[in-house]
């Protein structure tokens, strides 16, 4: 019965683009190029550093996704999949042929990534998909998923909202694609694309099955992600470096010399060592136009395809690092041009680094004290709500880090943990601890900890702190000796990791 | 007149009453608060223990405690809370019943929870129907003791005033008596002393005093009651833990705490606790010790940090070893003897009165020396405390609410926001108060065409008006007394700034508080209360 449906409904349509007398194949596209279907799946084998063992690895996880085929026998994949991978695998959907891959390319920023078969004939005889960059408010996109069989499932959404928003990587704003659809869940459904008229038009970033919502890495930043992987070094999206406020406040107006009824922003932070600091934006410019699209009261300018949206868009997707883009800003009711030189800032920039993904942690054993770098990754150990569950003095200086250290170019060091041991006897209890100085001298990074801590004073190790106990001594000579019990009884392979 | 009074007494209790009838067959809205969990680091969070195990019945104490009848009484107090969301009304009405008993001089002696905030007090007592109106003498909140007194000229005519025991010895038998939940009359529970040691007082959640756990059962209006071994007081039933953290774990104040207040009021004023103002860290690890120069003797704690507004700021610095106070050696962790007892050395502090002094015997730079320091109570750490019987400070201007940044604030708010949070926190050992006396936070936005635009800056803390730092709640009310075109208020980080145009805002006010009611647009005291129970007396 249903099969006799499906005949006449297949006639049907096949009767229609035939009298629209279109080029299109006349059956569903899907259905013909089923043998070359532009889908690998994925599989992949990781491991994640244990920051609160950081010596170690946790145990293995495994991903199963899917990859899009592109051109040059690239497969593109988000960068979450394959972070922290030991080993990716690909597998033909329809004859399930497996091949290693390596990652070519990957920004975690943007959340994509770059895999290559190592058997180079692996995807012989697939079509690659081109890209859809077109996608406005309002499109129908398929999400691509396979069933075991290797037969496509194809799921249907509606693109509800194009804006900015924040990535898993939580650094930037980047363009994001909304889709109400309903997923069904299968196997590989880790990486989904996102198909308008067989090109692909996005890369699934993140679904909640209880609204049926989800927001997808749209074509635009996928199209710059390749861009970028062609030339000789990858650079990353480029970061500009200074906050802004929107000034729809009359008197937030006045006071900033804004006379008429126009649009801009108000600076309200330049962070040094930034393109922003470097062309001399200042506290308090009103940022009008960027890249010659000026720009509304809120930060938003007229996107041809979109309409309205937030102006970082014009950097993120639409400049590259090394690109110079005007800027017209006003400073005390003058106008003024700006040529802003834009560059990727690097997470190891930041004084709590962002993220740090296949870069093991670096860590400090000293007699049973664990000496760590405040990083954003060693908070999310934590999990999912670690802004409110890891210790707050450390969610504390991450988020102001800027503003308590402005001189950046250094690392908070923190004792972490302490194991017990003969040399931390009354010690236990204490962690969670920023050390300031070691022996005399002040410490900016674990390479400074590792060279002061090598000119004990009169045989004692000095570690002072900013809390409470504000000092704590160590035995030289005991560090020493009791360091193979220490190994040995909690399993450190190594005392201690630097960059 | 008088009947305006009684009616207004009447709605008010019946208000109350209703309330509560829909809760509990007996109204007892004091609760004998649970102290918060230890604090547990996010990597071992410990579940609270949850005990099944049946807990056999004491033994009845050898002598009966006598007709502790005569002594007790009920206790109900109508309380006005603090609204510090709206801190311009007067607050929530609340009523309440705990005990008390009668201790020479006419006195009633309970806890100071028990009577905190309240507007009208009543007391009753066994076999007497009428209710006494009470008026409180001294109340003293960082140790939730208060007394209280009858003016009616009877009332103490047949009471038997308590008398007060030591500290009983551990394993001994006590009996509490007060008006738990349960019914309407005089309940008595048995227990044993369980432990004794310094726990902190939630009435001020700041506080730490010696306290003793009993296993005796307390509950919500046992707060005040006496805890009684052969027919002497031997503690006042104060705190405990609800039943879903763990069970039968109560706690009284013990005499030496209760001779202190009584002791500390016989000027006719409460002076508080005085306290060194220092952090301290124990020194038991030996090659600290031998950097320190100390002998291998297990005497000496570190001294961490020295409150600057603190009587030892001068005397007493970071790195110093403490060896002994008042000639009490201070064993390494952080305990000395005290008439045969361990404690905690600031226990020798404890009972000792705002301007007297201590001697410290100090381990400096590997020298001895010897420092006596007068003492009084720090004041910063009141930001960090519960407060009762003052009103709220705020300033409201143009809509906008400042208030200062204080545990009742934080409470009221519960605000996620981070540097919020940190200044509360760190307020005293990082010595924010010196730069920041009062954090004077934008609380709240009464919305009003002149500050539609200004949501995004709710949270802030104030750091500056028209490029003047601002440090207290009364630099902000002088700053906007002033007459500038407009105010620009800068808030710590990196905001943007608020701007007012001061004609748009002085065109507002009076629509404002209009709008939403608003009876005052700052209060800039603090100052207690001021009750009149003469005058709700003569009702």
């Amino acid at each position: 019965m249903q099969k006799n449906l499906f005949i006449v409904s297949g006639i049907l349509l096949a009767g229609i683009s035939g009298a629209l007398g279109k080029k299109e194949p006349a059956v569903p596209a899907p259905m013909s190029t089923q043998k070359q279907l532009a889908l690998v799946r994925v599989n992949v084998t990781g491991q994640s550093y244990d920051y609160f063992r950081p010596w170690q690895k946790k145990a293995p996880f495994s991903k199963r996704a899917l990859g899009a085929v592109l051109s040059k026998g690239h497969v593109l994949v988000t960068a979450d999949l394959v972070a922290n991978q030991n080993y990716v695998e690909l597998e033909r959907a329809e004859s399930g042929e497996k091949t290693a891959a390596k990652v070519e390319v990957i920004d975690y920023e943007a959340n994509l990534a770059l895999l290559e078969p190592t058997e180079k004939a692996f995807l012989d005889g697939i079509i690659p998909l081109e890209i859809a960059l077109d996608t406005v408010v309002g499109d129908r996109l398929a999400a691509w998923q396979l069933e075991p069989t290797g037969a496509l499932l194809a799921t249907e959404g509606l693109v509800t909202t194009i804006q900015m928003t924040q990535y898993p990587i939580d650094i930037g704003q980047f363009l994001t694609y909304r889709i109400s659809i309903p997923m069904q869940y299968r196997e590989n459904s880790y990486t989904v694309p996102l198909v308008k008229n067989n090109k692909l038009a996005g890369l699934l970033l993140r679904y909640d099955s209880r609204s049926q919502l989800l927001d997808a890495i749209p074509a635009p930043v996928i199209t710059h992600f390749l861009k970028e992987a062609e030339g000789q070094h990858y650079r990353g999206f480029p970061s500009v470096g200074f906050s802004f406020f929107p000034t729809r406040d009359p008197e937030l107006r006045e006071f900033a010399g804004e006379r008429g009824k126009n649009g801009g922003v108000y600076v309200t932070n330049v962070e040094p060592r930034t393109p922003a600091m470097k062309a001399g934006l200042q506290v308090g410019d009103i940022v009008k136009a960027v890249a010659n699209n000026e720009i509304d009261q809120n930060g938003n300018y007229v996107d041809p395809l979109y309409g309205k949206i937030e102006f970082t868009n014009l950097l993120t997707a639409h400049a590259y690092s090394g690109d110079i883009v005007p800027f017209l800003i006003q400073r005390s009711g003058k106008p003024m041009e700006l040529n802003v030189p834009l560059e990727h800032r690097d997470a190891r920039d930041y004084v709590s680094p962002p993220y740090n993904l296949d870069q093991p942690p670096s860590y400090y054993v000293l007699g049973g004290l664990i000496f760590q770098e405040l990083s954003r990754q060693y908070l999310k150990e934590w999990g999912a709500n670690w802004q409110r569950e890891a210790p707050q003095r450390f969610v504390y200086l991450d988020r102001f880090q800027s503003e308590l250290f402005p001189e950046g170019n250094r690392r908070v060091v923190i004792l972490s943990q302490v194991l017990p041991a003969n040399s931390t006897i009354g010690y236990d209890d204490l962690s969670y601890l920023t050390v300031t100085k070691v022996n005399g001298k002040e410490i900016k990074s674990l390479g400074d900890l590792a060279e002061a801590v090598k000119q004990p004073i009169d045989g004692f190790i000095k570690i002072e702190t900013e809390e409470d106990p504000k000092q704590i001594e160590l035995d030289a000579a005991q560090v020493s000796t009791e360091a193979p019990v220490l190994q040995e009884n909690y399993g450190i392979s190594l005392l201690h990791r630097l960059d | 007149m008088k009947r305006t009074l009684i009616f207004v007494c009447i709605c008010l209790l019946a208000g109350s009453m209703s309330d509560a009838q829909q809760n509990a067959p007996a109204p007892s809205p004091i609760a004998p608060q649970a102290p918060p969990p230890p604090p547990a680091g996010p990597s071992r969070p410990t579940a609270p223990a949850q005990a099944v195990v049946p807990v056999p019945v004491p033994i009845a104490p050898p002598k009966p405690n006598g007709p502790v009848q005569k002594s007790l009484v009920r206790i109900t107090a109508t309380s006005v809370e603090p609204d510090y969301k709206a801190p311009w009304n007067s607050g929530g009405i609340q009523r309440g019943v705990g005990a008390g008993f009668v201790i020479s001089g006419n006195r009633i002696l309970t806890n100071a929870h028990v009577v905190s905030n309240s507007r009208y007090l009543t007391v009753e007592r066994e076999g007497d129907p009428n209710k006494y109106p009470a008026t409180v003498q001294f109340v003293a909140h960082d140790c939730d003791l208060a007394l209280i007194t009858v003016s009616a000229p009877d009332f103490f005519k047949n009471m038997l005033p308590l008398k007060f025991g030591g500290i009983p010895a551990l394993e001994s038998t006590v009996s509490a008596y007060g008006y738990p939940i349960g019914g309407e009359r005089m309940s008595v529970t048995t227990g044993i002393i369980s432990r004794i040691d310094f726990q902190l007082y939630t009435h001020s959640s700041i506080d730490q005093h010696l306290a003793i756990q009993i296993s005796a059962q307390i509950n919500p209006g046992n707060s005040g009651g006496p805890v009684m071994q052969n027919a002497k007081v031997v503690g006042v039933a104060f705190q405990g833990y609800s039943g879903d953290v763990a069970q039968g774990v109560a706690y009284m104040i013990p005499t030496p705490v209760i001779n202190r207040f009584l002791k500390d009021i016989s000027d006719t004023h409460y002076d508080k606790y005085p306290d060194l103002g220092i952090t301290y860290s124990k020194l038991q690890n030996p090659a600290q010790r031998r950097f320190l120069g100390l002998k291998d003797d297990d005497r000496g704690v570190l001294v961490s940090t020295v409150v600057t507004a603190g009587p030892s700021a001068g005397f007493i610095q970071p790195g110093d070893v403490l060896l002994a106070i008042d000639d009490h050696p201070i064993a390494s962790d952080s305990n000395v003897e005290l008439e045969g007892e361990r404690a905690e050395f600031q226990e020798v502090v404890e009972r000792k009165f705002n301007g007297d002094s201590v001697r410290l015997d100090v381990w400096r730079n590997k020298q001895p020396i010897t420092v006596t320091i007068k003492l009084y109570t720090p004041w910063p750490y009141v930001v960090q405390a519960h407060r009762y019987d003052v009103r709220p400070r705020y300033v409201l201007y143009g809509g906008l609410l400042f208030q200062p940044l204080n545990l009742d604030l934080l409470e009221a708010y519960r605000p996620t926001d981070l540097r919020l949070r940190h200044f509360f926190e760190y307020f005293v050992v990082e010595q924010l108060y010196l730069q920041h006396p009062d954090v004077i936070v934008l609380t709240n936005i009464l919305p009003d065409a002149i500050n539609t635009y200004l949501a995004p800056y709710r949270g802030g803390i104030v750091d500056e008006i028209n490029g003047k730092k601002v440090r207290t709640l009364d630099e902000v009310a002088n700053a906007f007394a002033e007459t500038p075109e407009r105010f620009v208020i800068r808030m710590i980080g990196d905001g943007p700034p608020l701007v007012l145009d001061r004609n748009k805002v002085e065109a507002a006010r009076e629509r404002i508080k209009a709008r939403y009611n608003v009876l005052k647009e700052q209060n800039l005291e603090e100052q207690p209360v001021t009750k009149t129970p003469e005058q709700a007396n003569k009702t």
